[in-house]
């Protein structure tokens, strides 16, 4: 119940300062909960071949069959294990996002200090042409490349990691710009650190709270994106499972086995869910509101 | 005023500029021979590739062709589809008005549904606060194809006498035609009306501690009239620009919830056009989204920016 409550108090509540204590437990309490549900999906990804029960390729005749001792969540229209499949086939779908988030992160962490400790020029080219790529609609964007080069996994992890990647730029530089301000930052220039230090031990660590939140928010949103692009037909190739694409060919013959559509429907909503309750606690726990 | 609609008019014309120039290139970038995807065959003698070439103009300088292409898209001419060899122009309208009905209704039921649990949330505290915040941080962790799926299985499973795929043109019947949309809409705007919700509640929360609304109360005015005439229109500002930027999401959310629920729109169209690898209609269609998003959100700067003095460039 007091994760419940946690939720509740995010953003925007007044607590009086008596709270304080209170909603740091509540925080952790979200924290603690979104680690765990971590936890889950990276075992199960890391752990995939182990943990499935049989080939998730492997056909068998007894196609769209009802959940058994055998088959928990049944098979599919060619007589695949579900189970099997969604297990195997988060590897794909969490691989493309966290690769992709990670390229993005680093990408935006370099634009991003470059931008807002340098200034002047250089802040206003980088981020006058991130400007641009951040008025496209990501998704349709994502549509047209993945289209063009073709569905294949290095295309999808460099589309996606491409179109965040000027979200998470004006992330860092937002504190960035003020943090350089500082006067511990003054006073290290003073006894003559240098410039690359500067950044790197006394501005980055300063900035990093509202970075990790929003990387955990960027990893619920290309989820969707990643799931959205391999529904339409735009994932990776067949006959490798994923998420998507399951969804995607199991509408044909739902009706019949509903677990075939409900199975990845739960593990993207699951998956989702996990970055988001990561990014709320995060936030309480970092305390990332008093940022603005 | 002028100013700030001048500057905001030209960086939108930079970016659609850039649009226009990223998807262009990006069929140029097609894996293979453009003329041989053109064709729609590998076995074409070359003298009729040559006339292909020669058609799109594919054998001038790639900076000349880009202009060429934008000078065809900016008189509608918008090339021809390879499947059906007809102008994509005379597939596209009838389309995008299908698509601009679904996201319209999308966006009043995401309307109504985000201000009316976003005030009930900021208002009322306690455990209807409570009960709204779960709620929305559940829904927004629900992408809108996996609702929409999940609306056509129930609806299979528990009302078959229900016919959800037969998709009513306006003009034959037009209550048959808003029925026909309702269920799509609902998939499409749940998320957007999360969005709303948690803006709704912020603004409303931000305003109801101001001063301004404590004289308004300590002047003895009644509740009602304060949050009609002091919270409401005061947060309805936030609230409208939220909506607004929320366009992207909705048109992206089409293409998804159109094939899902067998709708004969823009993002079905798209889909299909994914499948039968037809590039001239899969560029205009991102081409017109993109374009689309990108005023949209300009006039909601704009209006913004007319609204709040506060706002000047």
């Amino acid at each position: 119940m007091s994760t419940v409550r946690a939720m509740v108090d995010t953003a925007g509540s007044q607590n009086p300062p008596a709270d304080k204590r209170q909603r740091l437990t509540n925080g952790q309490l979200l924290l603690g909960l979104g680690i765990a549900m971590l936890a889950v999906l990276i075992i199960v990804t890391v752990f995939a071949p182990l943990i499935a029960p049989f080939d998730p390729s492997k056909t068998s005749p007894n196609s769209l069959a009802g959940p058994s001792a055998q088959h928990w969540l049944g098979t599919d229209s060619i007589g695949r294990d579900v189970l099997s499949r969604l297990i195997v086939g988060g590897r794909t779908t969490l691989l493309i996002t966290a690769v992709a988030v990670f390229l993005a992160l680093a990408a935006g962490l370099v634009l991003g200090l470059l931008s807002g400790y340098l200034g002047g020029m250089v802040d206003e080219i980088i981020m006058r042409v991130l400007d641009v790529v951040f008025a496209f609609p990501v998704f349709l964007l994502a549509i047209a490349v993945v289209a063009a080069l073709g569905p294949t996994v290095p295309n999808l992890i460099l589309t996606i990691a491409i179109v965040y990647t000027p979200a998470m730029a004006r992330v860092v530089r937002g504190p960035v710009l003020s943090v350089k301000e500082w006067d511990h930052v003054e006073a290290a220039r003073s006894v003559g650190v240098s410039e690359l230090r500067l950044v790197l031990r006394h501005v980055l660590p300063m900035v990093i709270s509202p970075i990790v939140v929003a990387t955990s928010l960027t990893l619920s949103h290309t989820i969707f994106t990643v799931t959205a692009l391999s529904f339409l037909g735009l994932g990776p190739p067949p006959p490798d499972p994923n998420w998507g694409g399951m969804l995607s060919e199991a509408r044909q013959f739902m009706e019949l086995a509903p677990l075939t559509v409900v199975g990845p429907a739960t593990a993207i909503v699951f998956a989702t869910l996990t970055f988001i309750v990561l990014a709320n606690g995060l936030r309480e726990v970092l305390d990332v509101g008093s940022w603005r | 005023m002028i100013r700030v609609v001048l500057t905001r008019f030209a960086w939108t014309l930079v970016i659609l500029l850039g649009v226009s120039f990223v998807a262009f290139m990006l069929m140029r970038a097609l894996p293979g021979d453009f003329a041989i995807a053109a064709a729609g065959s590998q076995s074409v003698s070359p003298e009729v590739l040559d006339a292909i070439r020669r058609d799109l103009g594919l054998d001038r300088p790639l900076l000349e062709q880009y202009f060429l292409w934008l000078g065809h898209a900016l008189t509608g001419d918008l090339g021809r589809s390879f499947v059906t060899k007809q102008p994509v122009l005379s597939e596209l309208p009838a389309r995008f008005v299908v698509t601009f009905q679904l996201t319209l209704i999308a966006a009043i039921i995401a309307m109504t549904m985000g201000i009316a649990t976003g005030l009930a949330s900021a208002r009322m505290r306690g455990r209807t606060d409570w009960f709204v915040r779960i709620y929305n941080g559940l829904i927004l962790a629900v992408p809108n194809f996996v609702v929409a799926t999940l609306i056509v299985l129930l609806a299979g499973l528990y009302f078959p006498q229900l016919s959800i795929f037969n998709y009513t043109p306006f003009l034959s019947d037009p209550i048959a035609n808003l029925g026909s949309l309702l269920l799509p809409a609902f998939s499409l705007a749940l998320a957007v009306s999360v969005t709303i919700s948690e803006n709704t509640r912020a603004a409303v929360l931000e305003i109801s501690s101001q001063d301004f609304v404590m004289v308004a109360r300590a002047k003895g005015l009644l509740p009602r009239t304060v949050l009609r005439n002091y919270l409401v229109r005061n947060a309805l500002t936030p609230i409208i620009t939220v909506t607004g930027l929320q366009v992207a999401s909705l048109l992206g959310g089409s293409i998804l919830v159109e094939t899902i629920f067998a709708i004969p729109g823009m993002g079905q169209y798209l889909f299909d056009s994914i499948n039968s690898r037809d590039y001239p209609v899969i560029q205009a269609i991102v081409v017109l989204a993109a374009s689309v998003v990108i005023l949209v959100n300009m006039l909601v700067d704009i209006a913004y920016a007319r609204v709040d003095a506060r706002v000047k460039a």
